[in-house]
C-alpha cells in the first residue's frame, strides 16, 4: 500500500459514485420484475464497475483501467443487442415482460 | 454250569493271559517306521480304483448300456485286494511299519527344524492295522461290487456307470483314509468317503427323501470333520508334525504344550470326527436315513467299511488316546450308551434296512466301548466280524427287496424261506442273524465277548458291562424279530411299490406297475447275488477262526496284527480275579450272562414273532393304553425324537437367524447404511433446494447474499486481524 | 519389448481391433487376442527366473518416470503376482468363449470392454509403482461399469452405479493413505517416489505406530470394499446378480483378488504396525463374513445371488489367512485366491449356461436337472464340491491352510511367526465349513437333484431383449464349446488339489518377504499385553522351558 499514491478527493468522489451506481443497479435488479428494467440495472452495475476501473487506473497512473473500460463498453454493446433480442423473444412467448413468468429452471 | 461255557471261560482266561503277555509291550517304544521305496507298487491300490472311476466316467460318456462299468470296477477292486493280500503274505501279520512315499502333496517349509515346515504328502503308512483294515475293505468291496453288478442291472446305462463310479471313488477314498501316513491325507480320505456316501445315498436322486438323506449325511459328517480338523491343527501346534511316523516317536517323549489350548483336548477333537463318521451319539441320526441308498451301498459303506473309519482313527491314534484316560472313558461311555439307545430304537422299527441300520449303530457302539475300555484287539476283531455278518445281512435284505419289488416292511413279508429261489437268501440271513445276535460260538460271540470281558474286568466300567449285556439281549431280540417275521412262518407277502426306487427308470416303472396289478412273481436272485451271499457267509463263518484258535490256545492273526501296530498301547489288561457278581470272575460272568442274553433274546423273538405273532401287537397295545408306559413305545418308534430335537435346537434357530440376517443385510447394511450414505448428497441438495426456486430474482438475491457474506467475513477477519495487531 | 509390456498391449490392441472390426468377427478377435495374452503369460512364466527367490522380474524400467512426480512405469512381477496374472489370462479367453451365445447385442463394444478390463487388471498385477497400480486398479471400474450397465439384468443401472461409486469411494481413501506416505517420504528424502519398494521401505521403518495405524486403515478402506469384507460387501451381490455371465465370472475370479492382492502386496508390508494392531478387528470381520454370509446364502432363492454371497463368505477365509501373519496362513490365502478364482468362476459359468437356456436363475423354478442335462450336472457337482473345500480339489488346500494359519496365530507359536488371533478364531471360522456344505448342497439339492422340473421360457420381455437369441441354437445339454470351456477349469481344479506343492513352493519366498517385519512387530504388540513368544526372546521364555 505504501507505494500507492493517496487517493485524491476526485477519485474518492468517483468511487463513491461508482458504489452508488452499483447499489442502485443491484437493488433495482432485485426488486423490479420487468425484464427490460432488470437488464438496464445490470448495465448500471457494469458501468459502475467501469467507473471504478477508471478511478483506480487514475489513482495508480495506469492506463490499463481505461483499456478495460473500452472492452467493457464493447462487450456491453454486444450484450445489449443479444439480451434485448432475447427479451423480445421471451415477450413473444408469454406476452409479458415479467421475470416471474419464467421459472421452469428450478429443480 | 454248562460244559461249553466252562471251556470258554478257561480259554478266554488263557487268551487274556496272552494279551497280558503282550501287555508288557505297552511300555515299549513304538517301532519306528522306515521308508520302503521298493514297495512303491502298493500305490496301485490307490491307482486301480481311481482308474476304474475314470473308466466309469468314460463308459458313461460313451453311453454304454452293458455291464462294463461293473466289470471294470470289480476287476480293479479285485486287483487291489490281490495286491493287499500279496503285501500281507510277503510281510506277515506283525512286520514293522513302513512308509511308501508316492508324491508330495501339501508340503512346504519356511526354514529348518521342528514347526518350520508342514508336511502332508500322499504317502502310505503300512503296518498291520492298515493291512487288517485293507484286507476286509478291499475284499468285501470286491464281493459287494460283484453283487451290485446284478442287483443294479435295471439301471444299466448312465446310472449304472454312476453307481460304480461312486463305488470306485469310495474305495479310493477309503484306501487313502486307511493307508495315509499323515492326518491330512486321512482327512482327504475321510471327506472322500463322505463324498462317495453323499453320491451313493443320493443315487436315486429323483426322490426328495434320498436327496435330503444324502445332504444330511454329508453335513452331519462335516460337523465331525470340523472336530477332526481342529484335532489336526492342535496336533501340529503341539508336536510340529502331522505324520504318523514322526508323531508316534514324539508322543513317547511328550510334546510341548503350546498355545492357549491344552493338548488334552486333542483326543476329544478327534473323537468328534470319529463319532460323526461312525454314527455315534450325538451324531448318529444320519446313518438310518442313509438307507435311502441302494442296498449294496448300505452293505459296503454304511455297515461294513466306512462307518468303521472312526474306530480305525481311534485305534490308529491309540498312543495319543492312552495319554488321556478321560478321553478313553468318554469313548467307552459314548459307545455303550449309543449301543443301548440305538438298540431300543431298532426294536421298534418296521423297515428291515432300518432295523439293520440301527443295529449297525449299536454294534459300532460296542466297538467304541471296546476301544474305550482298553481292548483294541476286541474292537478291531468286532469290526472284522461285524463287517462280514452285517454286509451279509444287508445283502440278504437287499435280495429280498430286489425280489419283492422294494418291499421292506417286515409286517408285509412272511415265510420268504419257502418262496422258490430264496433258500440261499434265507439261510445266509439266518447265519447273519445268529452272528449279530452273538449266538454261542459264532464269530460275533467271540468278538463281543472280548469287549465285555474287558469292560467287566475294570471296576469303573462294570456298570457299562452290565448295560452292554442288556443291549446284547435287545440285539438278539430285534435281529430275530426280523428273521422270524420275514423268513419263517407261513408264506404271505405284499409286493412293494417300486417307489423305493430300486428300479429308477421311467420306462420300466409303468410296466412293473402293471405286473403288480395282475399277479406278482417274486424274482429270486441269480448266480452273482447268490454266489456273493455264499462267499460272504463263508467269510463270516471263517471270521470265527481267530476265536477258535484262541479256544485252542493258539496264536491268532487278528490279535497279532493289532498288537503289532500302534494300537499296542491299549493292550494292558487289568487282571481282576475278584468276583464281580454271584461269586464269578469277569470271564465267567460274561460267558454265562452273554449266552443267556443271546438265547433269551432269540427265545422272546421266537415267541412273539413266530409262535404267537399277535402277542407282539397285544403287548404294544397294552403299553400304549397305559398312561404310565405309553411314552415308551411312542418314543422308541419315533427314534427318541432325536431328529425333532436337533431340528428344534439347531436347524430352526439357524433358519430363523439366517432370515433375520438376510433381512438385516438387505435392509440395514445395504438399505440404511450404504444407500443412506449414498443419499447424503441428495439430502444436502434438498436442504438448499428452496434457494433454487427458478425465479431470476431469487438466484440474484442468493448470489448477492453470498457476496455480502463473503465480504462480511473478509471484513471481519481484516478488522479482527487489525484489532489484534 | 519385454513380456509384461506385450501382455499389456495385446488386450489394448485387441480392444481396438475388436471395436473397429466387423461385428461378426468381434467374438473371435477377442478370443484370439486374449488367448495370445495367455500364451505370452505362459511364456513369461516359463522364462521367469525368480520363482524361488521372491524377487521381482524383470527389474528394469519400461519408461522414464513421469517427470517431477516420481511415478515409474515399472513393470514386473514376483511369483504371487505372476500366479494371479496367469489366473487372469487363463480365465479371460474362457470367459469370452462363454459369452459367445449369451451376448448378441453390441458385440463389438462388449468384447472391446472385456479386453480393456483385462488390460486394467494386468496393469495392476504387473505394476511395481503405486500410482501405476492404482491406475490399473481404478481403471477396471470403467469397463466393468459399462459391462454391467449395458448388458446386465433389470436393475443394471442401479447395480452399476452402486458398484462404481462404492468401490470408488473406498479407493479414494487408499489413494489418500498412499499419498500421505509418499508425502512423508518426500519430506524426509526430498524427492517424490511412488515405487512400491521404496514406499514400503520408508513407511514400514520411518512412520510411527500411530501413523501406520491410520495409513493401514486408509489403505484397507479401498481393499476391504474391493475384497469385499463383510459390512462393506453389499455392492457385490447386486453387481453379480445384474452383471452378464462373463462379467460375473471375471468379477468373482479376478477383480475381487485385486482387493486381497492389495492387502497382501501393499497394505500388509507398508504398515506392519497398523496390520498388527487391527488384526483382531479384521479377524472378527473375517469370521463375520464367513458365518453371516454363509447363513445368508442359505436362505437365497436365486442361484447366482447364492454364489455371489458365497464369494463374500469365501473371501473371509482369505482375510483370516492374511491376518494370521504366518507362512501357513498367507500361503493358504494365496492358494485360496487362486482356487476361488477357478471354482467360483466356473460356478458362475455353469449358472450362466442354465440362464441362457431357461432365462431364470430362481432355484424354485427348476429341479432335477441331472436328468435333463447330465454333463452340465457333472460339472456343476464338481465345481460345487471344489467350492465347499473337498480335499483333493483346489478349495481344500487354501481353506485348510488359512484356518490352520489362524489356529496357530498365537503369541507363543513355535514356528517363529507369532500372531494375535489364535485357536478360537479358527474354530469359530471353521463353522463355515459346515455352513458352506449346507448352502452349497442345498444349491445342488434344489437344482441338480430332485424330481425333474424344467422352467418354461421366461415371460419377461426385457430378458429376451438382453438375453440371447441364441437360445434356439443351444442343445438341451452342454455343447462342445461349453464343455471345452469347463474342462480346462476342471483340470486346473483337480491339478491344484492334487499337487499344490507346485504353488506352495513358489509362493513361500514371496510370503516371507511380505511377512519380513511381522514377527518382531507382533512380539512387541503382544509384549504390551503381557504375552511374548519364547523363541523370539522375552519373559515367557525362561518360565517355559520345554522338555
Amino acid at each position: 500500500m505504501s507505494e500507492l499514491a493517496q487517493p485524491s478527493a476526485g477519485i474518492v468522489v468517483a468511487l463513491v459514485l461508482s458504489a452508488v451506481l452499483f447499489t442502485t443497479g443491484l437493488v433495482g435488479f432485485l426488486v423490479r420484475r420487468n425484464m427490460i428494467l432488470m437488464f438496464l440495472c445490470t448495465e448500471l452495475m457494469l458501468q459502475a464497475a467501469a467507473l471504478a476501473f477508471i478511478a483506480f487506473g487514475k489513482m495508480r497512473g495506469d492506463t490499463g483501467g481505461q483499456v478495460f473500460v473500452i472492452f467493457i463498453l464493447t462487450v456491453a454493446a454486444a450484450e445489449a443487442a443479444l439480451a434485448l433480442g432475447l427479451v423480445v423473444l421471451l415477450y413473444r412467448r408469454r406476452e409479458t415482460l415479467s421475470a416471474e413468468a419464467w421459472q421452469e429452471l428450478h429443480e | 454250569m454248562t460244559l461249553p461255557s466252562l471251556m470258554l471261560a478257561s480259554v478266554l482266561a488263557a487268551a487274556s493271559g496272552d494279551a497280558a503277555g503282550h501287555g508288557s509291550l505297552a511300555d515299549a517304544p513304538i517301532v519306528a517306521a522306515t521308508a520302503a521305496p521298493e514297495l512303491a507298487w502298493v500305490g496301485w491300490v490307490l491307482a486301480l480304483p481311481a482308474l476304474s472311476a475314470v473308466a466309469c466316467v468314460l463308459l458313461a460318456m460313451l453311453r454304454v448300456r452293458n455291464k462294463l462299468p461293473a466289470a471294470a470296477t470289480v476287476l480293479a477292486l479285485g486287483g487291489a485286494f490281490a495286491l493287499i493280500l500279496k503285501l500281507y503274505l510277503s510281510r506277515g501279520p506283525n512286520a514293522a511299519p513302513v512308509i511308501v512315499h508316492l508324491w508330495d502333496w501339501m508340503n512346504f517349509g519356511w526354514g529348518g527344524g521342528d514347526w518350520k515346515s508342514f508336511q502332508a504328502d500322499v504317502s502310505l503308512y503300512i503296518d498291520s492295522l492298515t493291512l487288517l483294515w485293507m484286507l476286509f475293505v478291499t475284499g468285501l468291496g470286491t464281493l459287494i461290487a460283484l453283487f451290485a453288478s446284478e442287483y443294479m442291472e435295471s439301471e444299466r446305462g448312465p446310472g449304472y456307470a454312476r453307481f460304480f463310479f461312486g463305488v470306485s471313488i469310495f474305495l479310493l477314498a477309503m484306501a487313502c483314509l486307511v493307508m495315509a501316513d499323515n492326518l491330512v491325507l486321512l482327512y482327504l480320505g475321510w471327506e472322500g468317503v463322505g463324498l462317495a456316501s453323499y453320491l451313493l445315498i443320493g443315487f436315486y436322486y429323483r426322490k426328495p427323501s434320498a436327496v435330503a438323506a444324502a445332504k444330511k449325511a454329508f453335513i452331519m459328517n462335516r460337523v465331525g470333520d470340523l472336530g477332526l480338523a481342529v484335532g489336526i491343527w492342535l496336533i501340529w501346534v503341539n508336536y510340529g508334525t502331522v505324520e504318523y511316523g514322526e508323531l508316534f516317536q514324539k508322543l513317547a517323549v511328550g510334546g510341548s504344550d503350546q498355545g492357549g489350548w491344552d493338548r488334552s483336548l486333542i483326543p476329544f477333537c478327534l473323537m468328534l470326527g470319529a463319532f460323526g463318521k461312525s454314527a455315534q451319539l450325538p451324531l448318529f441320526t444320519w446313518l438310518p436315513d442313509a438307507m435311502e441308498g441302494p442296498t449294496p451301498v448300505s452293505a459296503l459303506i454304511h455297515a461294513a467299511t466306512m462307518v468303521t473309519a472312526g474306530v480305525y482313527l481311534i485305534a490308529r491314534m491309540q498312543p495319543l488316546f492312552m495319554l488321556h484316560p478321560d478321553a478313553m472313558t468318554t469313548v467307552a461311555w459314548v459307545g455303550g450308551i449309543t449301543a443301548l439307545v440305538s438298540a431300543t430304537i431298532g426294536m421298534a422299527q418296521y423297515d428291515i434296512k432300518r432295523v439293520f441300520a440301527y443295529s449297525t449303530v449299536s454294534q459300532l457302539g460296542y466297538m467304541f466301548m471296546g476301544l474305550g475300555v482298553g481292548t483294541a484287539f476286541g474292537a478291531a476283531y468286532h469290526v472284522f466280524t461285524h463287517a462280514f455278518f452285517k454286509a451279509l445281512l444287508f445283502l440278504t435284505a437287499g435280495a429280498v427287496m430286489h425280489g419283492f419289488a422294494g418291499q421292506l416292511d417286515l409286517r408285509r413279508l412272511s415265510g420268504v424261506r419257502k418262496v422258490p429261489g430264496f433258500g440261499i437268501v434265507s439261510w445266509t440271513m439266518l447265519v447273519g442273524c445268529l452272528w449279530l445276535a452273538a449266538f454261542p460260538y459264532s464269530a460275533g460271540f467271540f468278538s463281543k465277548d472280548l469287549i465285555l470281558v474287558q469292560a467287566m474286568s475294570k471296576p469303573q466300567f462294570q456298570i457299562l458291562g452290565w448295560l452292554s449285556l442288556a443291549t446284547a439281549a435287545l440285539t438278539a431280540y430285534y435281529t430275530f424279530r426280523v428273521w422270524f417275521r420275514v423268513c419263517a412262518g407261513p408264506v404271505s407277502y405284499v409286493p412293494g411299490e417300486e417307489a423305493h426306487g430300486d428300479h429308477g427308470h421311467d420306462d420300466h416303472g409303468s410296466q412293473h406297475h402293471d405286473d403288480h396289478g395282475h399277479a406278482f412273481h417274486p424274482h429270486p436272485p441269480r448266480l452273482a447275488m447268490n454266489g456273493v451271499l455264499l462267499l460272504i457267509c463263508l467269510g463270516a463263518i471263517l471270521a470265527g477262526i481267530p476265536g477258535i484258535q484262541a479256544l485252542r490256545g493258539q496264536h491268532n492273526w487278528v490279535q497279532e496284527m493289532v498288537y503289532a501296530s500302534t494300537a499296542v498301547r491299549a493292550a494292558g489288561v487289568d487282571h481282576v480275579t475278584t468276583p464281580v457278581a454271584f461269586g464269578m470272575d469277569p470271564h465267567k460272568v460274561v460267558s454265562v450272562f452273554g449266552i443267556a442274553a443271546s438265547l433269551g433274546g432269540i427265545a422272546i423273538a421266537l415267541w412273539l414273532h413266530l409262535l404267537d405273532r399277535r402277542m407282539a401287537d397285544r403287548i404294544r397295545t397294552a403299553l400304549l393304553s397305559n398312561g404310565l408306559t405309553r411314552w415308551l413305545p411312542v418314543a422308541m418308534e419315533n427314534k427318541w425324537y432325536f431328529d425333532e430335537i436337533y431340528h428344534a435346537l439347531f436347524r430352526l434357530p439357524l433358519w430363523v437367524a439366517s432370515h433375520l440376517l438376510h433381512f438385516f443385510d438387505r435392509h440395514f447394511i445395504d438399505g440404511v447404511l450404504v444407500n443412506g450414505v449414498g443419499r447424503v448428497p441428495t439430502v444436502l441438495g434438498r436442504l438448499f433446494q428452496p434457494l433454487y426456486n427458478g425465479a431470476l430474482q431469487g438466484y440474484a438475491t442468493t448470489m448477492a447474499g453470498g457476496v455480502i457474506l463473503v465480504l462480511a467475513w473478509v471484513a471481519w477477519r481484516w478488522l479482527g486481524a487489525g484489532g489484534a495487531a | 519389448m519385454s513380456h509384461p509390456l506385450v501382455m499389456l498391449l495385446i488386450p489394448v490392441v485387441g480392444a481396438a481391433a475388436t471395436a473397429v472390426g466387423p461385428a461378426r468377427w468381434a467374438r473371435w478377435t477377442a478370443f484370439l487376442f486374449t488367448l495370445a495374452a495367455f500364451g505370452v503369460s505362459v511364456v513369461h512364466a516359463a522364462q521367469f527366473p525368480e520363482w524361488h527367490s521372491g524377487r521381482f522380474w524383470p527389474a528394469v524400467d519400461e519408461g522414464a518416470p513421469l517427470a517431477a512426480f516420481g511415478v515409474h512405469m515399472q513393470l514386473g512381477c514376483d511369483s504371487v503376482s505372476l500366479l494371479l496374472l496367469l489366473l487372469t489370462t487363463f480365465m479371460m479367453p474362457l470367459t469370452i468363449a462363454g459369452s459367445f451365445s449369451a451376448v448378441s447385442e453390441r458385440e463389438r463394444e462388449y468384447y472391446a470392454w472385456f479386453q480393456l478390463l483385462e488390460a486394467g487388471i494386468l496393469l495392476a498385477f504387473l505394476s511395481r509403482d503405486f500410482i501405476v497400480f492404482y491406475l490399473g486398479y481404478e481403471f477396471t471400474l470403467v469397463p466393468m461399469y459399462f459391462l454391467i450397465s449395458i448388458w446386465g439384468g433389470q436393475q443394471r443401472r442401479t447395480a452399476a452405479i452402486k458398484f462404481f461409486i462404492f468401490t470408488f469411494l473406498g479407493s479414494i481413501f487408499t489413494l489418500a493413505a498412499a499419498l500421505y506416505v509418499a508425502a512423508r517420504q518426500a519430506e524426509a528424502t526430498g524427492t517424490w517416489n511412488f515405487a512400491l519398494a521404496s514406499m514400503v521401505d520408508f513407511a514400514s521403518t520411518q512412520l510411527t505406530g500411530r501413523e501406520q495405524f491410520w495409513v493401514f486403515l486408509g489403505l484397507m478402506a479401498g481393499f476391504a470394499i474391493k475384497t469385499p469384507i463383510f459390512p462393506v460387501h453389499s455392492w457385490l451381490p447386486l453387481a453379480h446378480d445384474q452383471a452378464p455371465t462373463g462379467g460375473s465370472v471375471i468379477l468373482a475370479a479376478v477383480l475381487l483378488k485385486l482387493g486381497t492382492y492389495g492387502v497382501y502386496r501393499i497394505a500388509l508390508p507398508m504398515a506392519p504396525a497398523g496390520g498388527v494392531e487391527t488384526a483382531t478387528f479384521f479377524g472378527v470381520l473375517g469370521i463375520l463374513a464367513i458365518i453371516a454370509t454363509a447363513m445368508i446364502c442359505w436362505v437365497q432363492t436365486d442361484a447366482k445371488k447364492l454364489i455371489a454371497y458365497s464369494s463374500v463368505s469365501h473371501m473371509g477365509f482369505v482375510i483370516m489367512g492374511l491376518f494370521a501373519f504366518n507362512p501357513v496362513g498367507l500361503q493358504g490365502s494365496v492358494m485360496y485366491m487362486i482356487s476361488h478364482g477357478l471354482s467360483t468362476g466356473a460356478l458362475f459359468l455353469c449358472i450362466g449356461m442354465i440362464y441362457e437356456r431357461f432365462h431364470t436363475k430362481e432355484m424354485d423354478q427348476m429341479s432335477g436337472l441331472a436328468r435333463h442335462m447330465p454333463v452340465w450336472a457333472c460339472f456343476m457337482v464338481l465345481f460345487t464340491l471344489a467350492s465347499l473345500g473337498l480335499p483333493g480339489l483346489n478349495g481344500f488346500v487354501g481353506e485348510f491352510l488359512c484356518l490352520m494359519g489362524t489356529f496357530v496365530a498365537e503369541h507363543d507359536q513355535p514356528a517363529g511367526y507369532p500372531g494375535v488371533m489364535g485357536p478360537w478364531f479358527a474354530v469359530v471360522a471353521a463353522a463355515g465349513l459346515i455352513l458352506g456344505a449346507m448352502y452349497l448342497l442345498i444349491l445342488l439339492g434344489k437344482i441338480v437333484w430332485g424330481p425333474l422340473k424344467v422352467p418354461g421360457a421366461s415371460a419377461d420381455p426385457h430378458e429376451h431383449a438382453h438375453g440371447d437369441q441364441g437360445h434356439g441354437h443351444l442343445p438341451r445339454d452342454l455343447n462342445f464349446r461349453e464343455i471345452a470351456i469347463l474342462v480346462p477349469i476342471a483340470l486346473a481344479c483337480l491339478g491344484t488339489g492334487l499337487y499344490p506343492r507346485l504353488l506352495l513352493d513358489v509362493t513361500e519366498p514371496s510370503v516371507r518377504e511380505t511377512l519380513a517385519d511381522y514377527p518382531a512387530r507382533v512380539n512387541e504388540f503382544n509384549a504390551e499385553r503381557g504375552l511374548k513368544n519364547p523363541t523370539l526372546g522375552g519373559p515367557v521364555a525362561a518360565a517355559e522351558a520345554r522338555p
